[in-house]
């Protein structure tokens, strides 16, 4: 193989891993939104018995997706009745159990998590589309370094909430890792604000932001809509 | 940096330990004992005095010799057990037996390899980077003529040593000197909590070897900066010195638990 097709191999394995979470993730979203629709039966307000059923989505969903460390749905706020339950996120534990995921929803409490502000849910509300976010460390939520894949869901045609999965990035490694090390050179898979989310070596960790400038360095955008991520990698001179 | 020191200095140290030395001489508890044990009969083996298949002496024996209770004595072989080094069998021909030798330390490295995620260790080498930057300026301020010398010696120990078993003690007796020359007990603590976790990855060779020689310049590199006041430098040098080991380790990681991918990509 010469490099290029290497480059372009793992491009498509790439692509083709993360295209089959979105796909997940929409299908996630767009049960959710069926299952809200049929309990809400005309009411306008997510109350607690609208809930019912949304466990054993995020449920099957991690049975389903082993690679996912957590996945569920964070509704707007707007959407939900006064003191009502504005989430329904299930998380995968050290044991392997399946469990709820509580979260502090106090305004103002010390541990206050205001998901609302947070990327994943506020890039999914304003742009309606699917979303990627992170490397980051998930503060007062599941509170490791992850991804999250979100895409937004409405109710009677008005946004309503997120639905999306969590990524450990160390169970993303071994993932994907053997696609990468296919390139023989520099490469690493880079989200949309140009930060790694995984390197082939040591040249690229993840967290860093990539400065581009070297003109060896070369991008190939994943075609995967909306998720603004690429694949960078560096072409040693040749030597003959 | 004044090139005096008071004469009293040593003395002072040597009879109120420090807050680490207090560390490790803390009273035991009875975990500890039961660790022991384990320690002393994994060692036993180890080195052949006992051997696979032997039995061990009765519960009630052992508990007497080793000095401990019944609920100790129990906790060491149930770890042992754990571990897969003894067997315990009921019967009349009962007892606890031999049945594996320990597992090496190279196991335990490479297990540790494996385990590990790069986005681990690149967040080991981000703390390490921290503790280290903040450490060596400090010490650039507060080290005494008399550390600058040690540390030159612990420096030259490094390329002395002929193990890796003891290229890596060497190595981190240099870094936790250092970080006593800073005199913050609690950077010298996290320096300690570093260096017992990755310091035997660096040394014990699995995949790529790492060269004394090459730590040993930079070592004494950063001791010169540190006799001289140079923080700057001193903390430049401690960066990139922290960076080529988190590389060594990423590195090995890649060969160790990715090298087959390559050829399966192919």
């Amino acid at each position: 193989m010469n490099p290029d097709n290497e480059v372009v191999h793992a491009a498509n394995a790439l692509t083709s891993w993360t295209s089959g979470v979105s796909t997940e993730i929409k299908e996630l979203s767009r049960n959710v939104a069926t299952l809200l629709e049929r309990n809400l039966a005309g009411k306008s307000k997510v109350n607690k018995a609208a809930l019912v059923g949304l466990d054993e989505l995020s449920r099957e969903f991690l049975t389903k997706n082993t690679f996912a460390v957590g996945a569920g749905t964070f509704l707007a706020a707007e959407s939900v009745e006064k003191g009502g339950r504005a989430l329904e996120w299930w998380s995968r534990k050290e044991s392997g159990a399946i469990g709820r995921l509580d979260f502090d929803l106090t305004p103002g409490s010390n541990r206050y998590y205001d998901y609302e502000k947070l990327p994943f849910f506020s890039t999914a509300a304003s742009t309606g589309e699917q979303t990627l976010w992170g490397p980051y460390i998930d503060y007062l939520g599941f509170e490791e370094y992850i991804l999250t894949f979100a895409a937004p869901f409405s109710v009677h045609g008005n946004f309503a909430g997120v639905a999306g999965c969590d990524i450990r990035i160390k169970d993303l490694e071994p993932l994907l890792m053997p696609n990468l090390r296919v390139i023989p050179g520099d490469a690493a898979l880079i989200n949309a604000s140009n930060r790694v989310i995984l390197g082939n070596s040591g040249m690229y960790l993840v967290g860093e932001r990539i400065k581009s400038g070297s003109p060896d360095l070369h991008r190939l955008a994943l075609d995967v809509p909306h998720l603004g991520l690429s694949l960078i990698y560096t072409t040693q001179p040749q030597t003959s | 940096m004044t090139p005096t020191r008071s004469p009293f200095s040593e003395r002072r140290l040597l009879a109120t330990p420090t807050s680490f030395q207090s560390q490790i001489y803390r009273a035991l508890p009875e975990i500890e004992r039961a660790d022991a044990i384990v320690d002393r009969i994994t060692k036993a083996i180890a080195l052949g005095l006992l051997k696979v298949g032997e039995r061990l002496p009765p519960e009630a024996a052992l508990s007497d010799m080793f000095g401990v209770g019944g609920a100790t004595l129990r906790e060491a072989l149930a770890e042992l057990r754990d571990q897969g080094v003894v067997e315990t069998r009921r019967g009349r021909s009962g007892g606890t037996f031999v049945v594996n030798q320990p597992r090496t330390q190279t196991d335990t490295i490479r297990e540790w390899f494996l385990s590990t995620s790069i986005s681990e260790i690149r967040d080991i080498g981000d703390e390490h980077a921290a503790i280290a930057a903040a450490t060596v300026r400090l010490a650039c301020e507060r080290a005494e003529a008399h550390d600058v010398d040690r540390l030159q010696e612990l420096a030259r120990a490094l390329v002395l040593a002929t193990t890796p078993e003891v290229r890596a003690s060497a190595d981190s007796r240099f870094h936790i000197e250092l970080a006593v020359s800073a005199q913050s007990p609690r950077l010298a603590n996290a320096e300690i909590r570093l260096q017992e976790e990755t310091v035997q990855q660096l040394w014990t060779p699995l995949a790529v070897a790492f060269d004394p020689e090459t730590a040993t310049a930079e070592h004494l590199e950063l001791v010169r900066a540190v006799a001289q006041d140079q923080p700057e430098k001193a903390q430049k040098l401690v960066l990139e010195h922290i960076r080529r080991n988190i590389f060594h380790l990423i590195d090995t990681k890649l060969t160790l638990g990715y090298a087959q991918s390559i050829q399966d990509g192919q």
